[in-house]
């Protein structure tokens, strides 16, 4: 949806070029045009009875009218919506997750980047063709933050990996999906050997990410990064969800909360990589 | 977006919740005038936005009118920096409750903390003594069912018309929250009078900036902002914190900035502001770069990874910044993503030398900050 405007079409065209199989794309009112090969329609129910069922839908609509869009595809069956709207009020961001959790679905972001396969197929906005961040591998990496996946997947690629699937569940305070659901999809993924969790301040995320590890419902290596040790109490780091109240969602809390439910927890971003690699090849070094 | 309390408390009486009778005073005069005509005792109250203004001394009780004057000397003290006194009339009670709407994001449901003991730090308490927080979720598609406020009123230990006033109390917040579009909603303390009903002595409403667009009755003012170059940023749709150190950062995205910040942090440095050009603001390099030297800071630390902020893009940015503005500090650059060649290149042409690796070039910035040389 929104694959009409500027950014949306762009984006668009990379994931089918990535070899994402996209088949139809709405817009109400153009009906009849096209963005590139794909045919648009005025509605997701039309969209799903011309193109037949869909495994998913990526939303590249502003924030205001993304909680529409959202229930749009929920009543049109769809089950894996993929949200980028940067700026979604709470109150629709509540009601977002509220709708995911009756009816089962999985609703990633706001806020977010997306998700990508690398080699695959992706629903979002990524730069794929960056190489030594977007290699194809069997690392999992879960994200709060765009220009922060950058950086420490640099480094678990500069560590000799790649990735399998790169889930951004976004920054706002209110996302769709959590990383303890991401978790739980990383565990039955058979292409996936360990995973990356990229997290910072605020929120309980990270603290459900360590509980799920500690309950051993979560098998392989964990190595984490959180972002924000030193901010100030109290004043919002960029994301609307990065901030610490009344001493809740300290970046040192998490981390030593992810410590003792037994994941690899990196100080610096450089670190990520030398983890897994002390995790996932014990008896070799100088990776 | 934080309310004050007077701000707070229109609201609430908007929505049915009784507050006490008071006045906004602007100077000392309409402030004593103000005290005068609620007669003693009464309650003198700075309207700022920082927390503990009970120890600060920012929030007293007096008896008279010597008491009166005394108490607004000291708010209304140039270095205490408050604009704003709200005098209200003393309240008599019989008890004091906490009640409070928070956002669930797990649930996805709006959380009702309630608490018979008012005028606690419910942070505090949760620490200390969870089991005297009664908690009860409501479903934002269905709103609070009154049984739910009846389960929160007779948890505190209400009875008869009290649990039927402390009901209506409740449902009467959630209103607030909903229709505010609030990120909190909190009335600490929540007084019972002798008559059974309900008034609130204290309020916090924030309202969530992402819905402004649909609250116009709420906008942010000057004095909502840590300085004049934080307001300026905000017109620009600039991320921008305010600090008071030696660095400024001008980096991209909120996450790799928030890291930079640690790293500075870790290497002994210290920062003059946080500032965001990253996403939509990638074409903004000049701008960000002049609200930058505004702070007079001893280096301007520049890391970027873009995905779609293109490198190129922002160091072409970069470049007509330094010709234009002609800044006196350093600069460490450290751009990284799509188009990073060629940003490469752009920054040799103007003399600065990039780095690829955002310790190195936080370490840089340090030592540069401290007098050093590369």
């Amino acid at each position: 949806m929104g694959a009409t405007g500027a950014e949306g079409s762009f984006w668009t065209g990379h994931m089918a070029a990535l070899g994402t199989q996209v088949v139809a794309a709405v817009t109400p009112g153009k009906e009849g045009e096209n963005v590139g090969a794909i045919p648009v329609f005025h509605t997701v129910r039309r969209a799903v009875s011309a193109a037949g069922p869909v495994d998913g839908a990526m939303l590249f609509v502003p924030p205001r009218f993304t909680k529409d869009a959202v229930f749009e595809c929920l009543d049109a069956g769809i089950r894996l919506i993929v949200t980028v709207a940067d700026g979604i009020p709470l109150h629709d961001a509540l009601q977002i997750r509220r709708a995911a959790l009756s009816t089962g679905a999985k609703v990633i972001g706001g806020n977010t980047s997306g998700i990508i396969s690398p080699g695959k197929a992706m629903m979002g906005m990524f730069p794929y063709w960056i190489e030594r961040v977007y290699k194809p591998g069997r690392i999992g990496v879960m994200t709060r933050s765009g220009s922060l996946t950058n950086e420490v997947t640099a480094m678990v690629v500069r560590a000799g990996f790649g990735v399998s699937t790169l889930v951004g569940v976004g920054g706002d305070p209110v996302p769709g999906l959590r990383f303890a659901e991401a978790l739980a999809l990383f565990e039955q993924d058979p292409e996936t050997d360990a995973v990356v969790m990229i997290g910072e301040l605020g929120g309980t995320m990270e603290e459900e990410a360590a509980d799920i590890l500690a309950s051993k419902a979560f098998s392989k290596p964990l190595a984490a990064f959180i972002g924000g040790r030193h901010a100030p109490e109290g004043r919002r780091m960029g994301h609307a969800g990065a901030i610490t109240s009344g001493g809740v969602g300290g970046a040192r809390y998490k981390m030593d909360r992810l410590r003792q439910a037994g994941a690899l927890v990196a100080e610096r971003a450089s670190q990520t990589g030398i983890l897994l690699a002390e995790a996932l090849h014990p008896n070799t070094k100088n990776h | 977006m934080k309310l004050h309390e007077y701000q707070a408390k229109a609201v609430f009486s908007q929505h049915g919740i009784k507050t006490p009778e008071g006045k906004l005073a602007q100077s000392k005069e309409e402030a004593l005038q103000a005290a005068l005509e609620a007669g003693f005792p009464c309650v003198i109250k700075s309207q700022i936005l920082r927390g503990g203004r009970g120890k600060a001394g920012l929030v007293q009780v007096v008896r008279n009118e010597t008491e009166a004057r005394n108490a607004i000397d000291f708010m209304f003290a140039p270095e205490k920096k408050v604009r704003n006194l709200l005098v209200e009339k003393a309240v008599n009670f019989t008890r004091e409750i906490y009640l409070s709407l928070v956002p669930e994001p797990k649930s996805g449901t709006v959380l009702a903390l309630a608490c018979a003991e008012g005028g606690v730090e419910i942070e505090e308490l949760a620490k200390t003594a969870p089991e005297k927080i009664v908690r009860e979720s409501i479903d934002p598609t269905q709103g609070i069912f009154s049984f739910q406020a009846r389960n929160l009123a007779y948890a505190l230990g209400l009875s008869g018309d009290a649990a039927k006033n402390f009901s209506s109390v409740a449902a009467n917040l959630y209103d607030v929250f909903t229709k505010n579009d609030a990120e909190l909603a909190e009335i600490n303390p929540l007084f019972l009078l002798a008559d059974n009903s309900f008034i609130a002595g204290d309020g916090k409403l924030a309202i969530d900036d992402n819905a402004l667009y649909r609250q116009k009755n709420f906008q942010p003012d000057a004095e909502d902002f840590d300085s004049d170059i934080a307001k300026e940023a905000s017109q620009e749709g600039i991320p921008y914190l305010q600090f008071d150190g030696d660095i400024s950062l001008m980096c991209a995205g909120a996450g790799l900035t928030t890291t930079v910040y640690d790293l500075v942090v870790d290497f002994g440095g210290t920062v003059a502001n946080y500032l965001e050009f990253g996403g939509p603001n990638y074409r903004k390099s000049l701008k960000a770069m002049e609200l930058c030297i505004r702070n007079k800071p001893k280096v301007i630390l520049i890391v970027t990874f873009g995905t779609i902020a293109r490198a190129d893009v922002m160091a072409e940015g970069i470049s007509e910044a330094l010709k234009t503005l002609k800044p006196e500090c350093p600069i460490v650059t450290c751009i990284r993503g799509t188009g990073e060649e060629k940003a490469a290149e752009i920054l040799r042409s103007i003399g600065l030398e990039p780095l690829y690796d955002t310790e190195e070039a936080v370490r840089t910035a340090v030592q540069l900050a401290k007098g050093g040389t590369r």
